[in-house]
């Protein structure tokens, strides 16, 4: 017999990763060069994008749902945030007078900062995740949502780590969008590297059958840990590169907003693949910024349509419970980037 | 009793006030096939999954090769040399049959290749190279529950059980799983447990039979004589019926 294929285990294809970094790439200078709002909206755009990729590393290989992965960024945004920020500003601010002294001084580079807000991200993941994979379906959504709560009331009431309902502010910010573009491009290739190991082939197995995945050795626990802390890393950086552009850390800024609109991010792009995240990211962010100039009053290319306020965030509501509805596996149809797919 | 072989003691279990297992013990020598029969609700299938490690036994003990697997779960279980098939084949849809095949070697930690190449040998060896790119999803009833033994046999298992594999197929398919459980017994040598209904195939197949009913262990022996066994037949389904099955 000649050679059995079976690609569909663990399939590295150049083109599934090359064209969305090419995608993602060509979009970020080209529509980052038009103006600073547009520079500033891409920034964001590739925050939102390292945390659409997080989820999707592990939410979509695994099929259980994570409401806590906002929390890792949160952290890694506070580490970065508060190891970058003026000292003369955390020394003097009003809101961070009850400030513990030694984070006060606490002072790092821009990118030991990102490095360590990874670390923290992943290590926080690992300890959460040695105890929330044991449990399947809606009590492991609802264990990692009570995740988010604990650290967003951690920081918000406590004043002695950082400025708990205020901002913490003199964040250093980012000097155009290579940078985070290029942090971007780091997590897809870690996502996608992911996605064709055996790692994301045996979680995927688990996401398909939970009982026979045991039978063939495949440790459940074992693989969502891993993709668990591996997603909590990338959640930690994305939080790391969300601080460096906003330019100051807030603890609301990591809750349900942003929980809400990455995971809409990544069900409306498809969560089974490394592309449905940059698609879904791409798409939520292009039609977001489009509802938000309308909602301004302002014109695109001539055209305006006055908007009340939110209606923004509705139509992304709305978008992701037809999106549920009627095409649940996403507009990639939990397929990568493939150029000679034909189109449906 | 020896050391190299798989062994239950003293199985006991209970649903509430309702005991499925009562003391249940038996050993599978390694190359050996032992039938387990029973009519419905004797204890069958909670045998195997608290073999197989999806349910606790109340009691009692699983060595394999004198190693404890008492607490051990499912995939440690698979680890430690036990594979099961299912009664439904539970395929993984997506992939294709090669893919699933290979997914069995690659689950206990074989390479991409070595899972390519045992994939290979398995459909080689059980006839299924007319099947090895076709869609799971597509297969029928009796293809998919044949890839499934397949993708347990990838695995080289010490131990192999099977839970009726033959429920469901038509009477062409019954000869071709027979034919792979021969096949699989020549090849890999591994000890297997078929739990079945049909006692025609149980016979064919396998050195040795136990018969459970309503708990109780209640034959253990060559299969020729648990088919002349009064109390098996009693038991069972009675005289007529079971003659009929043989």
């Amino acid at each position: 017999m000649s050679k059995v294929r079976v690609e569909g285990l663990t399939r590295f294809k150049a083109y599934e990763i090359l064209g969305p970094l090419g995608v993602v790439f060509v979009i970020s200078i080209g529509v980052g060069l038009i103006s600073a709002s547009l520079q500033l909206a891409v920034q964001f755009a590739l925050c939102n994008l390292v945390m659409v990729l997080a989820l999707q590393a592990f939410v979509g290989n695994s099929g259980v749902l994570s409401f806590g992965h906002a929390s890792f960024a949160m952290i890694g945004a506070w580490v970065s945030g508060m190891s970058t920020a003026s000292e003369r500003v955390k020394g003097n601010a009003l809101a961070l007078e009850k400030l513990w002294e030694p984070l006060i001084t606490w002072n790092l580079n821009l990118y030991t900062s990102i490095f360590l807000a990874m670390i923290a991200g992943g290590v926080v993941a690992a300890i959460a995740g040695a105890f929330l994979m044991r449990l399947n379906g809606l009590a492991a959504g609802i264990a990692t949502f009570a995740v988010l709560g604990l650290f967003y009331n951690f920081f918000f009431n406590n004043t002695k780590i950082g400025p708990g309902s205020q901002a913490l502010p003199a964040v250093p910010k980012f000097d155009g969008v290579y940078e985070p573009l290029l942090l971007a491009m780091i997590a897809m290739i870690l996502v996608y590297g992911l996605n064709v190991s055996s790692i994301g082939r045996k979680l995927r197995a688990t996401r398909e059958d939970l009982m026979s995945a045991p039978a063939l050795g495949i440790s459940t626990q074992k693989v969502r840990w891993i993709a668990f802390t591996l997603s909590g890393t990338l959640a930690g950086l994305s939080g790391a590169m969300y601080v460096h552009v906003a330019g100051t850390w807030q603890v609301q800024d990591y809750y349900l907003v942003f929980t809400f609109l990455t995971l809409a991010m990544l069900i409306i792009g498809g969560s089974a693949s490394m592309w449905g995240a940059v698609a879904g990211t791409l798409v939520v962010t292009a039609v977001g910024q489009v509802l938000l100039l309308w909602e301004q009053g302002k014109s695109i290319l001539g055209l305006r349509i006055d908007l009340p306020n939110g209606a923004r965030s509705m139509l992304i509501a709305a978008t992701l419970v037809g999106m549920l509805l009627w095409r649940s596996s996403g507009l990639t149809q939990g397929k990568e980037f493939d150029p000679r797919r034909k189109r449906n | 009793m020896a050391q190299d072989s798989f062994m239950a003691s003293e199985i006991n279990k209970s649903f509430g006030a309702l005991s499925v297992l009562m003391g249940v013990s038996l050993s599978i020598k390694p190359g050996e096939t032992l039938g387990l029969l029973g009519p419905n609700g004797a204890g069958k299938t909670t045998f195997i999954n608290i073999v197989a490690g999806y349910e606790k036994q109340d009691s009692g003990t699983i060595s394999i090769n004198g190693v404890n697997l008492d607490g051990m779960k499912p995939d440690a279980r698979a680890r430690a040399g036990v594979a099961r098939t299912f009664q439904s084949g539970r395929l993984f849809a997506q992939l294709t049959v090669a893919e699933n095949i290979a997914l069995g070697a690659l689950g206990l930690g074989a390479s991409h290749n070595e899972a390519q190449e045992r994939a290979k040998n398995t459909i080689d060896v059980l006839g299924l190279n007319s099947l090895a790119t076709a869609p799971a999803a597509t297969l029928s009833h009796g293809n998919a529950r044949l890839v499934g033994l397949a993708r347990a046999v990838a695995a080289e298992p010490k131990y192999l059980i099977m839970d009726e594999p033959a429920a469901g197929l038509n009477e062409s398919e019954v000869p071709k799983l027979l034919n792979a459980l021969k096949v699989i017994k020549d090849r890999l040598g591994c000890g297997m447990f078929l739990v079945e209904h049909n006692v025609g195939l149980v016979a064919k197949a396998c050195d040795r039979v136990i018969v459970l009913a309503t708990g109780i262990l209640i034959f253990d022996g060559a299969p020729k004589d648990a088919l002349n066994d009064a109390q098996v037949k009693n038991a069972y389904l009675g005289d007529a019926a079971f003659g009929e099955m043989i």
